[in-house]
């Protein structure tokens, strides 16, 4: 009943065009502030989410750019390798370590006649695609398991085979051919078998157990153990513009194709930025026009209200009638902005998961913990600027 | 509730209040619960002016002023509000109604202030004494004067009080009307146990005040 009276008292029909105006602005604001929220989120999603992950991009071979400056100077030193390591967007860090003697294989078969001088490299197991129970390595082995890398395959089958009129091979038929390795050392040429046990898509490099690695350069290694010159890296987003950044920064290079999300990656930022600014400016602008109407309301009724505190209203009284008048239609527009975004983000989830990118069909909890900081706010500079005025509305 | 009064001044009518009796200005004064207080002066002698510093509306005076040994320079808003929803009523000398309420509601917002002293149903029969029931509906601001002075008056009676603070209650009502609205105060005074205090140009005769003041 006593709502009704100060209803009739505190006219809050002063302004109506103002305070259209406000709520039309304040709308577009919490909009533009929630949906740049939703945005980064759906981002945040795309990039780290499990469904939409992909396994080959996030192993990055590095190595030095090689330029006329570089040329014989590639290696990585160790405190490359560890400032490398320590970056946020490095997981983990493999070394590849380089055979220390020479190599060369042939064919033990008549059918399939080949030799070739060849190179071994090995990395930690951790950072291979391959997973297979043939892929280790003891001195009692019959054979040294090998990984090659598919493209060797793919460029003999469809370059050096249809040239050449070699018959083409299967990887189950390469996986078969017994390879005879040869070391040769200072103390003359050793043989072994190796096998093919795996083709990479991820490290371009004749790949052998560590373990036969660590034991061959040992045995049979010349010269010191040089340094590395290509580290693998586990990332957890190859697009990162930091990760690309750095690389450049430091002379180094990798699979550029794996890092060019990084541009686009950069132009989706700036415009969730602009999106978050323009809400935030709006929000500010809003803010300042909802503010002067409550100013306005009050002021408009100054005498009215001078009259109810004279006549023993409390200021807490009349400080619930404002906020009860002023305040549920911000909540109002922040309900429904977000069911507003709910209803895109269902619609565009659906949307584009034909394209098999998948984002959540709901919104983000952290859209709507925004929201509810933006109520907060709201909440907070209503009852300032209601408490102000009221105040100087006693005097 | 006790309202004490120590050495009071009002500032702007120091110097002139300094040059003459009275039983107020720059004096201690004690006034009890249910004493009735009628305070007599001619015009422009700060009978308004007392009536607002009692009941704290105004702060431009020197001495102090107690409501139960609280000196009330030091009661916040807040409280305030209590007491004029509690412990004063008031009737003002230029009445103070809202011009664009109904007379009835000019009454009723007094009423639900606070937890209700009275039912709705008090406000007509008040209004049935006093005369006023057919022009309930009116807006407060087109009633005669002395409607206006009636509601102020029915206002002032439908809260909770225990001090009654009326500034020339009368001033224009008829005998026979004064006699009616005196009556309905004495009987809402004994009813909660209050007292009143009184501001007149003249003496008269329509209360037993226990203690009458020239200002």
């Amino acid at each position: 009943m006593l709502n009704d009276l100060l209803k009739k008292l505190i006219k809050t029909g002063t302004g109506r065009f103002r305070f259209i105006m406000a709520t039309a602005g304040m709308s577009v604001a919490m909009l533009l502030i929630l949906l740049s929220m939703q945005l980064q989120s759906n981002y945040q999603e795309l990039l780290y989410g499990k469904t939409n992950q992909d396994s080959i991009a996030n192993f990055l071979l590095i190595n030095k750019v090689v330029t006329n400056e570089t040329i014989g100077a590639t290696s990585l030193s160790e405190d490359e390798i560890s400032d490398l390591k320590k970056q946020p967007f490095v997981e983990a860090i493999g070394v590849l370590t380089p055979s220390r003697f020479k190599i060369s294989a042939q064919s033990v078969s008549n059918q399939i006649p080949f030799y070739t001088d060849l190179f071994f490299e090995s990395v930690p197991d951790a950072f291979l695609d391959i997973q297979t129970k043939d892929w280790n390595w003891n001195e009692q082995s019959n054979f040294i398991p090998m990984i090659i890398p598919n493209s060797f395959l793919d460029m003999y089958n469809f370059g050096f085979a249809t040239s050449r009129s070699l018959p083409q091979l299967s990887q189950d038929l390469v996986k078969n051919l017994p390879i005879q390795i040869n070391i040769r050392s200072a103390d003359g040429r050793v043989d072994y078998y190796g096998k093919v046990v795996g083709f990479s898509d991820r490290i371009s490099s004749i790949l052998v157990p560590q373990s036969f690695m660590d034991w061959a350069n040992a045995k049979y290694g010349e010269g010191s153990t040089g340094l590395p010159s290509r580290v693998v890296i586990k990332t957890n987003d190859p697009g990162n513009p930091r990760l690309t950044d750095y690389l450049q920064a430091h002379g180094l290079t990798t699979d550029k194709d794996k890092t060019r999300f990084s541009k686009y990656r950069e132009v989706i930022s700036v415009v969730v930025n602009i999106s978050w600014i323009t809400g935030a400016i709006l929000f500010l602008f809003a803010l300042l026009v909802f503010t002067l109407f409550i100013q306005l309301t009050i002021a408009s009724c100054k005498d009215e209200i001078h009259l109810l505190l004279t006549l023993g209203a409390s200021p807490k009284q009349l400080r619930q009638f404002l906020m009860r008048h002023f305040f549920p239609v911000n909540f109002i527009i922040i309900a429904l902005a977000l069911i507003l975004l709910s209803l895109i983000q269902y619609f565009a989830a659906n949307a584009i998961s034909v394209q098999h990118i998948y984002i959540s069909h709901f919104i983000s909890i952290y859209t709507i913990l925004a929201a509810l900081l933006l109520l907060i706010i709201l909440w907070f500079v209503n009852s300032q600027q209601i408490n102000q005025h009221l105040r100087s509305g006693m005097g | 509730m006790q309202i004490e009064l120590k050495n009071l001044l009002p500032i702007p009518l120091k110097e002139q209040f300094l040059q003459r009796h009275s039983d107020v200005w720059g004096k201690d004064l004690k006034l009890s619960t249910g004493d009735y207080i009628k305070c007599k002066a001619p015009s422009g002698s700060g009978k308004s002016t007392l009536v607002h510093i009692l009941y704290k509306l105004r702060k431009d005076y020197e001495g102090d002023v107690f409501w139960d040994h609280e000196n009330v320079k030091n009661i916040d808003a807040q409280k305030l509000a209590g007491f004029r929803q509690q412990t004063f009523s008031i009737v003002f000398q230029d009445l103070r109604l809202f011009p664009h309420l109904s007379a009835f509601e000019n009454i009723q917002l007094n009423r639900v202030l606070q937890k209700p002293f009275y039912e709705e149903s008090n406000i007509y029969e008040m209004a049935d004494r006093l005369g006023v029931r057919s022009i309930l509906s009116q807006a407060a601001g087109i009633c005669s004067y002395g409607e206006q002075q009636r509601i102020a008056i029915i206002r002032a009676l439908i809260q909770p009080f225990s001090w009654l603070i009326m500034d020339e209650p009368f001033s224009h009502l008829d005998q026979q009307n004064i006699s009616k609205a005196s009556s309905l105060i004495r009987e809402e005074c004994i009813k909660r146990s209050a007292g009143f205090i009184l501001t007149d140009l003249e003496d008269d005769q329509h209360f037993n005040y226990s203690k009458k003041l020239d200002l």
